[in-house]
């Protein structure tokens, strides 16, 4: 199963009701070009996509909020995994697709290879799922994603999974208009 | 000194809702007021304070507003944070930067070369910035409210030791 296989399979599970903050690079990517857009395609502050998604989860609790990030991310911002066991927002989700690599910059080796994430996150913690294997049945995988969307608490669902990104264009929006795009159709739900 | 109950209730009726940050001494007043108020304003304790950038980003995000407290060591750790998000996604913060390494600080020689270099750094990374005195304090935060709000982007405070 590959990273981007599992944003498509999240894709279509989507009801309506989330709010996505993709991390950097490739996942952002995909996440633009596979789920109902708009999301929150964050392109740098690298390490910073949990923090983000908690200040969102705070601010409006009406939304499922999903952090989507990679190890890379993980391993920069470690510190949040901390912070959000403490705030422990029920409305935050946090999926961590394992690659074992820093696959935008051309798939140099991270140093995630020794992470038990079980152990882990439970040091930290914080609520988990069985993490997704490389080796997962869709229907495995789809039963994952829906327990952790649906969890009725702060949830963290750690994903190991292949290395290979398609070949996807650059996100066409300038951050600005990412963060306009947003407001514009937060404001329209809201007037509905 | 600026009493700290005040200084909430101001902030409060700027609409502040949320405040995050790593805890200077000298802001040690004003982080314990807002933790007896949860109610009115919810302060997340951050582990560094890039993470800081990034809540309060994401509260910015959902059209709520926050408020970071840091060192001016701490700033020194934002530079991608702010230049590559809330700069970037236009987002308004209004960050409290303490002024360490001032004459004060002579035993501190850890803040001695971030003290010097303090308004350089804000000028560099483009945040504009007013010292926060105890004098017409709510002038002055009314003043970096104002450019926050016109620019829809960070703006900053610096505070030296005794202010609250």
């Amino acid at each position: 199963m590959y990273g981007f296989e599992i944003i498509q399979e999240l894709a279509t599970i989507m009801s309506g009701k989330e709010l996505i903050v993709s991390s950097n690079g490739n996942i952002s990517r995909q996440v633009y070009h596979y789920c109902p857009r708009p999301q929150i395609y964050l392109r740098g502050s690298m390490g910073l996509p949990i923090s983000v998604g908690l200040g969102l989860a705070l601010a409006r609790p009406e939304k499922q909020v999903l952090t989507i990030l990679g190890d890379g991310n993980l391993l920069m911002g470690m510190g949040s995994l901390s912070t959000v066991s403490y705030v422990r927002p029920s409305n935050l989700k946090v999926l961590i697709l394992d690659n074992g690599v820093y696959a935008t910059t051309g798939e140099q080796g991270t140093t995630s290879g020794t992470l038990n994430y079980p152990t882990l996150l439970d040091g930290f913690g914080l609520p988990s799922i069985v993490p997704i294997l490389k080796n997962d049945t869709t229907e495995n995988v789809r039963g994952k994603i829906q327990i952790w969307i649906t969890a009725s608490e702060l949830s963290v669902l750690p994903a190991l999974v292949d290395t290979k990104s398609p070949k996807l264009n650059n996100i066409p929006l300038h951050p600005e208009q990412i963060t306009e795009l947003n407001r514009n159709y937060n404001n329209k739900l809201h007037i509905r | 000194m600026i009493n700290p109950s005040e200084f909430l209730n101001f902030l409060r009726e700027k609409e502040f809702t949320f405040a995050t940050g790593v805890p200077c001494s000298y802001f040690s007043r004003m982080i314990n007021e807002i933790e007896m108020h949860q109610e009115s304003i919810t302060y997340i304790p951050a582990t560094r304070e890039d993470e800081a950038v990034g809540i309060a980003s994401g509260v910015a995000f959902g059209g709520s507003r926050a408020f970071v407290i840091m060192q001016n060591s701490g700033y020194a750790t934002i530079g991608d944070a702010l230049t590559s998000l809330a700069q970037l996604y236009k987002l308004p913060i209004l960050l409290f930067i303490s002024w360490r390494g001032l004459e004060s600080d002579h035993d501190f020689p850890e803040h001695s070369i971030m003290g010097n270099v303090t308004k350089e750094a804000l000028v560099a990374y483009q945040v504009p910035y007013w010292e926060l005195t105890d004098e017409n304090w709510q002038l002055t935060i009314e003043m970096a409210l104002t450019k926050m709000e016109d620019s829809s982007r960070p703006v900053a405070l610096l505070v030296k030791q005794g202010v609250f």
